[in-house]
């Protein structure tokens, strides 16, 4: 497993990758609801679709989230090749 | 312990992420009907109920679905303070079979509050089918609590749940203290915050370590009470070292801790959980196809339309019909409309009609019984298989777990209007009545654009604007009855689109405002549980036959005598002469603009009148006025022009639905400014819309 020491907004990840939780920039009430769904640094997420436009579908400890795109700008992750 | 001491009678709460099943878990416990939903955050409201085990009995108390205890909205305060009042002699925590990983957080921070616990595994009977296999007992032994597998669909494990639950209830089971997570690193902080509490043990009234915790963590209330009960020194102590937290590790203490428990999580579950990957079912790679642009939405709005096609062609043989009749089939389009349901019925009720006259003979009192109760009650009641059929449609969408991939497609279109894809739920709920529908906005996480909402989501036509769409529509040649039913659909759609478009932008100009966003879990795709299908059913019927019964009944009986009896208290078979007429006399005059003459104006305006208390009403209003049977003939006898309906028919769907539906505005919104702005607005562009239909229709 090679972990790449760059960082990217999770919006940006195409389809079928995977990435850990680096950050999530910002405050107010959504913050809270991404901790509580299992969306904190250091958790492995999946992208399950990512088409580029609309929510962003992911996969964190198996469950799929549907992530609208202005949020998923703010989720910091690192690509995880595997 | 002595029996004696034993309490005979237990209040038990139950808690749960949202959407894992307690509700349903509930009404089976209960026998009660709270709203299932496969929707995340729908149930919001605390239910009580009661059951009775062993000879003992107990009083169940259903909490809101909360994702955790650390947001501190109105939902997971209700939860915390309930749970922590001492008044639960247990507490049901719900696991999700098909999601323990996640749904388990909310377990561990119970636990954290109370050793009190049981920890029931729902849906158990899916787990296997998901390739989940979960050893429980392991689990309760690293907690100390007993866990429970459980299934509402077969009834596995619910005598144990409770028997269970009676145990830890008795202190027989369950842990005496609260359960101590470690949470590495941050240990020595939250210590020092235990220690200065612990000087006023005494007098704080929940769990020290929890306490620190929270505090940690950032929960204001919490702090201003800590602050009210140890004085201001101890207040800023604690202020001082959540702040050297956040610069020590430099993230915010409530993120630190989040990572810590879930990291617990995985250590206690990771081997008591075994996963095997099951092969995405055909079904389920088919929904991907919902997450497609332009494919997506169309195919949501595909489904939706052709719900209300099949419940219509079943109920009045609506659009079959006049498909037949441009076929050139006209003997079978009008077989189909004659044996449809609401033709069936419609047979039935004017049979008893004429029977009633035949038998008793004609007076007064036959013509209320006759005239009045039943063409007014039947006039609506022929809509119940309608209902019933939208119903269950509806919910399969919901139960299925279709309704949340919908609101994902629709998403993209709906942000255009300033609606993020969490108001899909809301409304199409509102197809249905639109009560529950404004209730069910409380799980929209934005308050500007749940506000925006309440104003709005009443134009969405309820089954009760839908009656008097048919109803009018009925009086129309076929072909243009279709039409009058979309003209109704789209004119309400156009009006949510527009008047949220406009306050959305209002808003975004005032404020900034932001573009809409959705968090929304996806549920697993699954068959529908018969009994959860029925619920939904049942539940609206019931709705809709109650409404029948008591206001539908009473209003035909006080129309029937403002239609019959004059000012001057003496029978009158002549309704121009009645107290109706001399009401309706002074706002007659809002139908003029559309051409109808003062002769008849008044009737249409008692009609709507009247609509303000409850939809349907404006059908038996007009039947009984007319004193004909069914909405068709009272219409004919009318004479109105297809313009003309048209435009009222814009106009009853676009202004105030019914009371209950202002009354919960206003319990929801607590402000009578707003309540009072709704009804403004509705009435407002319900007239405009009215006068230009009228206007272009005259044109066409
Ligand atoms: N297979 C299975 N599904 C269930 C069971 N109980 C609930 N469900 C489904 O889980 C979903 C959520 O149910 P609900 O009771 O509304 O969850 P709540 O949000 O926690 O109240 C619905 O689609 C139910 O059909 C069960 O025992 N077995
Ligand atoms: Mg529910």
């Amino acid at each position: 497993m090679n972990i790449y020491n760059r960082t990217v907004a999770l919006e940006e990840l195409p389809s079928g990758s995977r990435a850990r939780i680096v950050e999530i920039i910002g405050r107010g009430g959504w913050i809270y609801r991404l901790y509580q769904m299992g969306l904190t640094p250091g958790v492995i997420v999946d992208v399950v679709l990512n088409i580029g436009r609309g929510p962003v579908i992911i996969r964190v400890m198996g469950v799929e989230i549907a992530i609208g795109r202005g949020i998923a700008r703010r989720i910091i992750v690192e690509p995880i090749n595997t | 312990m002595s029996r004696s001491t034993h309490k005979k009678e237990y209040e038990i709460a139950i808690i749960g992420q949202p959407n894992v099943g307690k509700s349903t878990l509930f009404n089976i416990l209960t026998g009660r009907k709270a709203h299932v939903a496969n929707w995340p955050g729908v149930t919001v409201e605390v239910h009580e109920g009661e059951t009775y085990f062993n000879g003992n009995k107990i009083r169940l108390v259903d909490l809101p679905g909360i994702y955790g205890f650390s947001t501190l909205s109105l939902e997971e305060r209700i939860a915390r303070n309930y749970i922590l009042s001492g008044r639960p002699d247990a507490v049901i925590v719900l696991v999700d079979s098909l999601n323990p990983e996640r749904t388990m957080y909310l377990a561990i921070q119970a636990l954290e509050m109370t050793g009190k616990v049981v920890i029931g595994f729902t849906k158990s009977d899916a787990a296997h089918a998901h390739g989940i296999h979960i050893n429980y007992d392991l689990i309760s032994k690293r907690l100390g609590v007993p866990v429970v597998p459980v299934s509402a669909a077969t009834l596995r494990g619910i005598r144990s749940l409770l028997r269970s639950a009676i145990d830890v209830a008795r202190g027989r089971a369950g842990r005496k203290k609260p359960f101590r997570i470690d949470y590495g690193e941050l240990e020595p902080y939250v210590s020092s915050i235990e220690s200065l509490l612990k000087q006023y043990e005494e007098r704080l009234e929940y769990p020290i370590r929890w306490m620190a915790l929270r505090l940690l963590e950032g929960d204001d209330d919490l702090y201003k009470y800590v602050r009210g009960v140890c004085g201001e020194d101890i207040a800023e102590e604690i202020a001082r070292i959540r702040e050297e937290v956040k610069k020590i590790f430099r993230r915010d203490p409530a993120e630190l801790l989040a990572k810590k428990r879930f990291e617990y999580l995985q250590r206690i579950l990771g081997d008591a959980i075994v996963r095997l990957e099951i092969k995405k079912g055909r079904f389920e790679r088919f929904t991907r196809l919902f997450y497609r642009p332009f494919v997506g939405p169309v195919l949501s709005l595909t489904i939706l339309l052709g719900m209300f096609m099949i419940a219509f062609t079943i109920n009045t043989g609506f659009p079959l019909n006049i498909l037949l009749d441009s076929l050139g089939m006209h003997d079978a389009a009008s077989a189909i409309e004659e044996y449809s349901i609401g033709g069936l019925m419609e047979k039935l009720f004017s049979w008893i009609s004429s029977w009633i006259i035949n038998s008793f003979g004609e007076s007064w009192l036959t013509d209320l019984v006759a005239n009045g109760i039943i063409s007014g009650v039947g006039s609506v009641l022929i809509f119940l298989p309608l209902i019933m059929i939208v119903s269950l449609f509806l919910a399969i969408l919901e139960d299925s777990g279709i309704a949340p991939r919908m609101a994902v497609s629709l998403h993209g279109p709906l942000s255009k209007i300033g609606v993020s894809g969490h108001a899909i739920f809301p409304m199409t709920m509102s197809l249905g009545c639109n009560v529950p529908a404004i209730l069910a906005t409380r799980a929209i996480p934005s308050r500007s654009e749940r506000l925006r909402l309440l104003m709005t989501l009443p134009f969405i036509p309820c089954q009760a604007r839908l009656v008097v769409i048919l109803a009018f529509a009925s009086s129309l040649v076929s072909g243009y009855g279709a039409l009058l039913v979309v003209l109704g659909y789209s004119a309400a759609f156009l009006a949510f689109a527009v008047v949220n478009k406009i306050l959305y932008t209002y808003e975004k100009r005032k404020t900034g405002g932001k573009e809409p966003e959705i968090v929304l879990e996806l549920p697993p795709i699954h068959r529908p549980l018969g009994k959860v299908l029925w619920w939904h059913v049942w539940d609206n019927s019931k709705h809709f036959l109650k409404k029948a019964g008591t206001i539908i009944f009473s209003l035909s009986i006080l129309i029937w005598f403002l239609v019959n009896v004059s000012p001057g208290i003496a029978l009158t078979d002549n309704p121009g002469e009645s107290i109706a007429a001399v009401i309706s006399h002074y706002l007659s005059p809002i139908v003029y603009p559309i051409g109808i003459e003062p002769g008849k104006a008044w009737i249409i305006a008692f009609a709507l009148l009247i609509g303000f208390i409850a939809k349907e009403a404006v059908v038996e209003t007009l039947t009984i006025l007319t004193g004909t049977s069914s909405a068709q003939q009272a219409l004919i006898l009318l004479g109105l022009t297809a313009s003309q309906l048209a435009a009222l028919t814009v106009f009853v769907v676009l202004y105030v639905p019914c009371i209950a539906t202002i009354a919960v505005i206003y319990s929801e919104s607590r402000s009578v400014r707003h309540t009072l702005a709704t009804i403004a607005l509705m009435l407002g562009i319900a007239y405009v819309a009215m006068l230009i239909t009228y206007g272009l229709s005259l044109i066409i």
